[in-house]
């Protein structure tokens, strides 16, 4: 076996690599189990594209055929039935880890510098989620499935002077139809792949920035453990966890979150009494509603998503330790939290009376607790400072700026060092 | 069996994930008509389901077929080889069973073809308890029928319950429409009891490999506090 070793160390930096990154990967030791939702969606994408590979084994994207297929999985194909759920259950999975990694982001304020690129990765991943997940959705091709995907695709006859145009490039057809079941069943299978690509990106941003943590500051070496043991054993125990309550929700509810016109086949001639998307789409779907405008409301709906990318930029506070330390951060924090269920409670109902006032009124903060950020992270730093922060706070400060001291020398001492070596190649 | 379900059930009951399921449940129990359904539970028992399957086949299976469900697995609640032969007649055992009206003759009975039944009971909210609660709900009124859960059903009232006014002939068509809703229940999902079972082994195996996981993190970490 070191033989073996040895001889893949020559060709490739196999034990260096698994140090670096692994044994003496050195993490904050403080992490709390918020930090193991990253871990636990990277499970449920493997999970999600092992289960997708083997349905692709017995589907048919084909208009006439695929509504029977997916039965056909689910009464006939051994064990068809458990990978099905797996994947449908999977999806939403994956969305609540998501939502929760983004969520501990937003809260520990682990988006500021030097972590912009993490979260921006993270965006995009974001995005190729939703895209994958949507196009997945059509390939059952039920009632929901089919008028889900007519009224997105819809969406972007919104865009100038090309829509109509786009729209029927998208679909590849004048509605959505055969050519496009085909379609969105081959870019359902290409993109999680690209995530995989996104996702190694986004980790090596990780390991060049390394975890952020409760305190909000970069924790001085002693502070800091090697990844493997501690948080491979936290993760595996993370992972069994969640195992648990998945497993729950895929042999005993694993009808739970299926509509159920999407057990009627599609039917182009007859529109389901209120179409809903998925609930992890419901709150952007009651922000697209709310705009009673369809350009504006497309509109809205996008910069809803994307506008997660300005926080680097709009929270101005240097406070360390995100909504911990600041209570107004925390307040509007707990806030937004409550304004997403809401807008995801109006999302599922169809828009009438009082809704409609409640789902306005939930997108102007949605967007209000947007633009209101720069200026209240401002004034709470300086209200802050004013008033004495805790010494909790102080300390973390100094520490702080005694670790960017000693990493400022350590970078300096490496350029010197290399400046003098390739001095050295110059002489010779 | 049972026992075991139930004690997983329990163990299952305290996880917080709970309160979804609770919260989806009790959110509304109305269909569009707004009739409130009758809310009675389904056992799955094999004697009911081969009284409901029955009843399918004599009476429902005139106007609806049941694509997804083939003779041969008829067996899976029970019936013997003979039995489903003596049902089936001279059709293969792997034939879908399939109506026996014409699509032109209830075409132009009915205005439309009656849906396949075979996933009816996941193809509606509340599936059974929409099912038992619109096959016993049809009145007569001057030889004009109508069901309270689908006003303006084309489907007539294959129990015969608008009629029904002795109240043990009433129990009986109630019970009627219990079993055959009970089949249709199993049509729809005939993989739910297999996937309980083996989802009662793998909940509780999580579970106990998650608590022996939590010590062995406990056990690691605690080389942290010897170091200092």
């Amino acid at each position: 076996m070191k033989h073996v070793i040895s001889w893949v160390d020559k060709r490739f930096p196999l034990t260096e690599f698994v140090k670096k990154e692994l044994t003496e990967y050195p993490t904050p030791r403080n992490l709390s189990f918020w930090w193991n939702f990253g871990s636990l969606a990277g499970i449920v994408l493997v999970l999600q594209i092992i289960t997708g590979i083997f349905l692709a084994m017995h589907y048919s994207p084909v208009a006439s055929l695929a509504f029977d297929s997916v039965e056909h999985i689910m009464r006939e194909v051994n064990y068809g039935w458990l990978i099905r759920f797996m994947h449908s259950t999977g999806a939403s999975a994956f969305f609540l880890m998501i939502f929760i990694h983004m969520a501990r982001t937003l809260y520990y304020g682990s988006y500021r510098a030097p972590r912009e690129l993490m979260w921006w990765t993270g965006q995009g991943l974001l995005l190729l989620l939703m895209a994958t997940a949507f196009m997945g959705y059509l390939l059952p091709w039920g009632q929901m499935s089919y008028w889900g995907a007519q009224v997105i695709t819809s969406l972007f006859g919104a865009v100038p002077f090309l829509g109509d145009e786009l729209v029927i490039w998208l679909r590849g057809d004048f509605t959505v139809g055969n050519a496009t079941l085909t379609r969105f069943f081959s870019l359902h299978y290409l993109i999680p792949f690209i995530i995989v690509g996104a996702v190694v990106i986004h980790l090596v941003a990780l390991h060049s920035v390394r975890s952020s943590n409760p305190s909000g500051i970069n924790l001085a070496d002693k502070n800091n453990i090697p990844f493997h043991p501690y948080f491979t054993i936290k993760d595996i125990f993370g992972v069994s966890v969640f195992f648990a309550v998945y497993s729950y929700f895929v042999f005993f509810q694993p009808n739970l979150l299926i509509e159920a016109d999407n057990y009627i086949p599609a039917n182009p001639m007859q529109t389901p009494a209120h179409i809903v998307p998925e609930w992890y789409f419901l709150p952007f779907y009651a922000i697209l509603r709310a705009i009673p405008d369809l350009v504006g409301g497309v509109i809205a709906m996008g910069v809803s998503v994307m506008i997660f990318a300005a926080m680097p930029y709009l929270d101005r506070s240097k406070i360390p330790g995100g909504a911990r330390y600041r209570p107004f951060y925390r307040v509007m924090f707990y806030l937004f939290m409550i304004d997403v269920l809401i807008l995801g409670y109006v999302g599922a109902h169809p828009p009438e009376g009082f809704l409609v006032i409640l789902g306005q009124g939930a997108t102007f903060f949605y967007f209000g607790s947007f633009a209101l950020l720069p200026f209240l992270s401002k004034w709470e730093e300086a209200w802050l400072r004013k008033k004495g922060l805790p010494a909790e706070v102080e300390a973390l400060l100094a520490s702080e700026q005694v670790q960017q001291l000693d990493r400022r020398h350590s970078r300096e001492d490496r350029r010197k060092n290399s400046t003098e070596t390739s001095g050295d190649d110059g002489n010779e | 069996m049972m026992a075991m379900n139930n004690c997983a059930r329990f163990i299952i009951l305290t996880l917080s994930a709970m309160w979804l399921n609770v919260f989806f449940v009790s959110a509304g129990f109305a269909t569009t008509s707004n009739f409130p359904l009758e809310n009675i539970k389904f056992t799955q028992d094999q004697a009911s389901l081969q009284r409901g399957a029955k009843i399918y086949y004599d009476v429902c299976r005139l106007c609806h077929s049941l694509k997804y469900i083939k003779y041969k697995v008829l067996q899976e609640i029970g019936f013997t080889k003979e039995q489903v032969d003596l049902l089936r007649g001279d059709i293969p055992i792997s034939a879908s069973l399939s109506k026996t009206s014409s699509d032109k003759m209830l075409n132009s009975q009915y205005g439309q073809v009656p849906p396949d039944l075979s996933l009816m009971a996941k193809a509606r909210k509340h599936g059974p308890q929409y099912i038992y609660t619109l096959l016993t709900t049809y009145s007569e009124k001057e030889g004009v029928y109508e069901n309270a859960v689908f006003p303006g059903i084309k489907m007539p009232d294959a129990l015969n319950v608008a009629n029904a006014i002795d109240e043990s002939l009433k129990q009986e068509i109630k019970s009627k429409a219990k079993d055959v809703t009970e089949f249709l229940l199993w049509s729809s999902d005939p993989r739910a009891a297999v996937r309980k079972t083996i989802g009662t082994y793998v909940v509780i195996y999580f579970l106990i490999l998650s608590v022996m996981l939590y010590f062995i993190m406990k056990r690691v970490w605690s080389r942290l506090d010897k170091e200092k």
